[in-house]
């Protein structure tokens, strides 16, 4: 009796882990229609076995729902215009795409701890310097070079190419789009302080001597901060970058991408420069997205973290193109250099695939990659991003007019050519970019140029060996 | 006479091991299956995702593990030797001890003078106080961070506007980007968030208190002060130990708030947030993951020493 | 005698005076939450701060309301309407903060009650392993948990969040605390009745460590639902985000909208107040009971 009452126990006691642990999968089944993880797609695999040496032309063995995780870019952050180009994608083979929107500030965190767990999602939409340098040079990702034909060669920028190509040849990110960075400046606060005699508007270029002497207005007529070299993180570090490196014409990484060059006296040069000006702020508790906020708030009148989307759309806020929030005109403009050609720093973006080892959703990603980037739809998803597009024609349709009746997308053409090298796929990209914002605050709080800017680019270094 | 209670206790458990030593080894046995059946459901738990897992980061701190798991060698000790040379864990250990040493004893401190101060108060009046500092603990972490870096902005925070506005500052102070002040402005969220519990605590500990020994002392001639230390004081220390636990703990976990305000920058990095900057960010890095537990079983020693020396000290009062 | 009482009433009096500061201080970031969440934008981005919405409105919460959606639920593949993303994340935060609870509290109870009454062998280490691990924050254990979550294929679920949180030995060593007070006649009286260890420890034991059990309710509900990094760690899609995970992710990169930051956080954090506001009496109550034995 005792005995039996004890064995009561012990089941009971048991019971109730079993059934715990019986819970975890059970969600995980309830969330297949959802989101499919490995797991949760087991079953589509054990009924057809999947051969990855035969080619996928049957469509039987091409899984049925995928993961895209992507970054915001442009208004592919936006759920509503998302949800449009997948459910045309559904519509037109039947996939299912699961989409997970990320932030810049945590979004890497959540891809690489879903790399650690092996949970990592099947398409992921950002720049070769993730893509390519980071996940695909540690061999997370599919070479998807076998979706290019000649005609795609042709057709796709071969500059755009080399960056997503990695140095073994392997082509880990599908370009979609692509903008120049540049900087903005309030137009009216540039006017009221008397500095728009700097700019020059119909190129939207300034030398370095001219911006200067803008700040010196600004400065004079607010008394305040004007701009701010933000360095609370490396969320929109392009920005410093390419401020840094243009002012006397530094070089962040070397021409062949082996090593990093901002501790040339050029940039060093340029840092004292900027930390010497009444005005500029080397401001810690601000990143890129919080400067344009900021700018966009109309307290800071320069920002340096700025593209066409923001043009289009200054703080995603939907108030209005090329406006403050309180109606101030904003002008982009090319970053300052010494003779007014700046090397402006590249936003390229595309897709790429996580190999998870199921080549029935390899292919399922193919098929979104092919529809979305290489289709007479890409002109839809490339309107999405805000963006220019990488090519000049997908799936027979001219993509080069395709913003012909946008003036502002027109006029930002002008900064294209400056487009300089696309060196964010040097190695140890990763830790560039911490110890470049780490660079920038002891900077900022009063150390010794040469001396820490020499200490934090070995440590980049370091990092490339 | 709280001396003496402590005396009672310590007492039976020794009377108990007599009885046990007499107990025959069938009753012994029994005892033991029943004992472990009790903890079965909570041991799964604790050795399934506590001391497995720490097993596991001892295993890697000794490696090169990256986040690929393929090809992990043994290196010994040289994440260990590295972490000493890192100017950066080192900083993030100063960090990290300055916020436990700093937050702790400030929180025990200012709880027990709130309690003190209103545990007399009438109902109402004490509950609502109580609400009142218990608050930044029930809106949530990061509720409470968010609307604190508001608060905090450079530009058009409101504390920087208030400061202006009554003269004490004439230049914008950069709250949390400046490592003169960070670090403290971190400090201080934690603190508010962490004094709510402390406070219901020594009120009710206060409340409790022997009435007739205060009295008692009143009539001898003690001041209220010594009253307070002589007589109130050493009934509350079970409640002062808790607290220290509780807020030692609050301490070491406070992530949220690096994270969102200055993701470790500004001289506030602390150990908690370079391991998950480590194995998250710098993916690069080669045996990342194994340099990220390395840092992980330093920290877990350190806690460790801390909570036996805390506990020592609890048994011997 | 009397400069004392006078000294003593000045005392009390100035006290008064700093707590009412001191509580001002504590209710403004509240305040500072509610109010943002109605404020129209041009009072989000004014310059100077603006004390009080010049107009409330509801834009922040519309905003914040059309960003993502998800499904209200979804248990054993029943999916309930499609609602505001927000709301699936406070449906994820209550469950995962009360399953949480509900499995530390019974762990905890059986635990500590074996810990404070059963001489089995192996107690001591049991207990200093406890003692030991109940500071260790989870950033120490973080790559492990992670490839285990991974092996169980719990990655991506709430359970990730909940198992770590259920095995975290505090509650053991709260319900351990509580449990000495228990009187051994008692339960030595219940033996020679012939009542069985579980019966015993269901209708004995467990009524006279409920207090404690009240107090590590609200301990274990409160951290869950404030552990956002764990949140952040185990939980990769949208519709498993938690309230808290939810609104950090509203700050990115190219767009900071106070307005919707304030709107989130309010209905972050008005539930579990109101909630705590019903309920204060027991909780302060539960709180205090757990701790005057610890």
């Amino acid at each position: 009796m005792k005995k039996a009452k004890r064995l009561l126990a012990l089941a009971l006691a048991l019971g109730l882990s079993v059934s715990l642990a019986a819970c975890g999968p059970k969600e995980q089944g309830g969330q297949q229609s959802e989101s499919p993880k490995p797991s949760a797609s087991q079953p589509v695999e054990s009924q057809k076995p999947v051969d990855s040496q035969e080619p996928a032309d049957t469509g039987s063995d091409v899984a049925k729902e995928i993961t895209l995780w992507t970054y915001p870019i442009g208004n592919w952050g936006k759920e509503a215009e998302v949800k449009a180009l997948t459910d045309a994608f559904k519509a037109d083979t039947g996939i299912t795409v699961n989409v997970e929107y990320l932030a810049y500030a945590d979004g890497d965190d959540k891809v690489n701890s879903a790399i650690a767990a092996k949970n990592a999602p099947d398409l992921v939409m950002e720049g070769p310097e993730r893509l390519v340098a980071n996940w695909g040079a540690s061999g997370y990702m599919v070479d998807l070079s076998d979706m290019l034909s000649a005609q795609d060669r042709s057709e796709i920028q071969e500059s755009v190419l080399n960056a997503c190509t990695a140095t073994d040849g392997a082509v880990y990110e599908y370009p979609l789009v692509m903008t120049a960075h540049c900087m903005a400046v309030n137009l009216d606060a540039f006017k009221e302080a008397g500095a728009d005699q700097y700019l020059d508007l119909t190129t939207h270029t300034w030398t370095t001597e001219n911006f200067i002497k803008a700040v010196e207005a600004l400065y004079a007529h607010y008394g305040d901060t004007v701009a701010a070299v933000y360095c609370g993180g490396q969320g929109g570090d392009q920005g410093t970058r390419a401020l840094v490196n243009n002012l006397y014409g530094g070089t962040f990484t070397d021409a062949a991408h082996t090593t990093y060059t901002w501790d040339d006296p050029l940039n060093v040069k340029a840092i004292e420069q900027l930390k010497g000006m009444d005005g500029i702020a080397f401001d810690a508790s601000l990143q890129g997205g919080d400067e344009i906020a900021k700018f966009y708030q109309g307290v800071l009148k320069m920002a340096f973290c700025w593209n066409i989307a923001q043009q289009l759309d200054p703080n995603s806020a939907g108030t209005g193109s090329g406006k403050t929030v309180t109606g101030e005109e904003i002008a982009f403009m090319s970053f300052p250099s010494e003779d007014g050609t700046a090397a402006l720093q590249g936003g390229i973006w595309g897709f790429g695939i996580f190999d998870n080892g199921d080549a029935s959703r390899i292919e399922a990603s193919k098929l979104f990659i092919n529809y979305m980037a290489n289709s007479e739809h890409t002109v839809d998803a490339v309107r999405t991003a805000n963006y220019f597009p990488v090519r000049s024609a997908a799936g027979g349709v001219d993509l080069s007019t395709m913003w012909a009746d946008n003036d502002i997308m027109n006029e930002y053409q002008v900064l294209m050519p400056f487009l300089g090298d696309y060196y964010q796929v040097t190695k140890g990209w990763a830790q560039a970019r911490t110890s470049w914002w780490n660079m920038l605050q002891k900077v900022g709080e009063g150390a010794d140029v040469a001396s820490t800017v020499a200490t934090y680019a070995a440590e980049a270094n370091a990092a490339a060996k | 006479m709280a001396k003496q209670t402590q005396v009672a206790e310590s007492r039976t458990p020794r009377r108990r091991e007599q009885k046990q030593s007499n107990m025959s080894r069938v009753l012994q046995r029994r005892e033991n299956i029943n004992g472990y059946l009790f903890m079965l459901p909570s041991l799964i738990f604790f050795v399934g995702f506590v001391i497995i897992p720490m097993f596991i980061c001892i295993f890697y701190s000794v490696t090169d593990a990256n986040m690929r798991d393929t090809a992990v060698h043994f290196v010994g000790f040289s994440n260990f030797i590295d972490l000493w040379q890192d100017p950066v864990f080192l900083e993030a250990l100063k960090n990290t001890f300055l916020i436990v040493v700093v937050s702790v004893p400030t929180v025990c401190a200012f709880s027990l003078w709130v309690g003190s101060a209103i545990y007399k108060l009438k109902g109402p009046l004490l509950s609502a106080f109580r609400c009142i500092f218990y608050l930044p603990v029930v809106t949530g972490s990061v509720a409470v961070t968010v609307v604190w870096k508001w608060m905090f902005d450079n530009y058009t925070g409101i504390f920087n506007s208030v400061l202006k506005g009554v003269g004490l500052i004439d230049k914008n102070v950069n709250f949390l980007g400046d490592s003169r002040f960070a670090i403290w402005c971190i400090i201080l969220i934690l603190f508010t968030t962490s004094v709510g519990q402390p406070i219901v605590l020594y009120v009710s500990a206060l409340g409790n208190v022997d009435h007739s020994l205060v009295e008692a002392s009143q009539v001898d001639g003690a001041t209220d002060f010594q009253v307070f230390w002589k007589v109130k004081w050493p009934q509350m220390m079970p409640t002062t130990l808790y607290i220290l636990v509780i807020t030692t703990i609050n301490s070491f976990q406070c992530f949220a708030l690096i994270q969102l305000l200055t993701q470790g920058g500004s001289g506030t990095n602390t150990v908690m947030y370079y391991i998950y900057w480590t194995a998250f960010k710098l993916t690069e890095k080669a045996g990342h993951f194994g340099y990220a537990n390395a840092m992980g079983v330093m920290l877990a020693i350190f806690i460790a020493i801390l909570s036996a020396v805390q506990f020592r000290l609890a048994k011997e009062k | 005698m009397k400069s004392e009482n006078v000294r003593g009433r000045v005392y009390k009096i100035v006290s008064i005076v700093m707590l009412a500061i001191l509580a001002i201080l504590f209710l403004f970031p509240l305040y500072w939450i509610v109010t943002g969440a109605f404020k129209p934008s041009a009072d989000i981005y004014a310059q100077k701060p603006v004390w009080l919405p010049t107009e409330w409105v509801v834009t922040n919460f519309q905003k914040l309301f059309d960003r993502r959606t998800a499904p209200l639920f979804e248990i054993f593949g029943l999916v309930g309407p499609t609602v505001p993303a927000v709301f699936r994340w406070l449906v994820n935060t209550v469950f995962m903060a009360v399953a949480a609870m509900v499995l530390t509290c019974l762990t905890a109870a059986m635990a500590g009650y074996a810990l404070a009454k059963k001489r089995f062998r192996g107690r001591a280490i049991v207990f200093g392993l406890i003692v030991c691990a109940m500071a260790l924050p989870k950033q120490v254990i973080l790559i492990p948990l992670l490839r285990e979550m991974s092996a169980l294929n719990l990655y991506g679920t709430l359970w990730a969040v909940i198992f770590p949180t259920v095995g975290w030995p505090f509650g053991v060593f709260l319900m351990k605390q509580f449990s000495e007070s228990i009187p051994g006649e008692i339960l030595e009286a219940a033996r020679v009745d012939g009542s069985s260890e579980l019966r015993t420890f269901i209708t004995i034991v467990f009524p006279m460590v409920k207090p404690g059990v009240g107090a590590l309710a609200i301990f274990t509900f409160i951290s869950a639902w404030n552990d956002y990094f764990m949140q952040l760690i185990m939980l990769d899609s949208n519709n498993f985000y938690t309230i808290a995970l939810g609104i950090s992710t509203l700050q990115s990169e190219t767009s900071i909208d106070m307005g919707i930051l304030m709107a989130g956080a309010a209905l972050a954090s008005v539930p579990i107040i109101v909630v705590f506001l019903c309920f204060q009496k027991y909780f302060t109550q539960g709180i205090t009971m757990g701790a005057v034995k610890g």
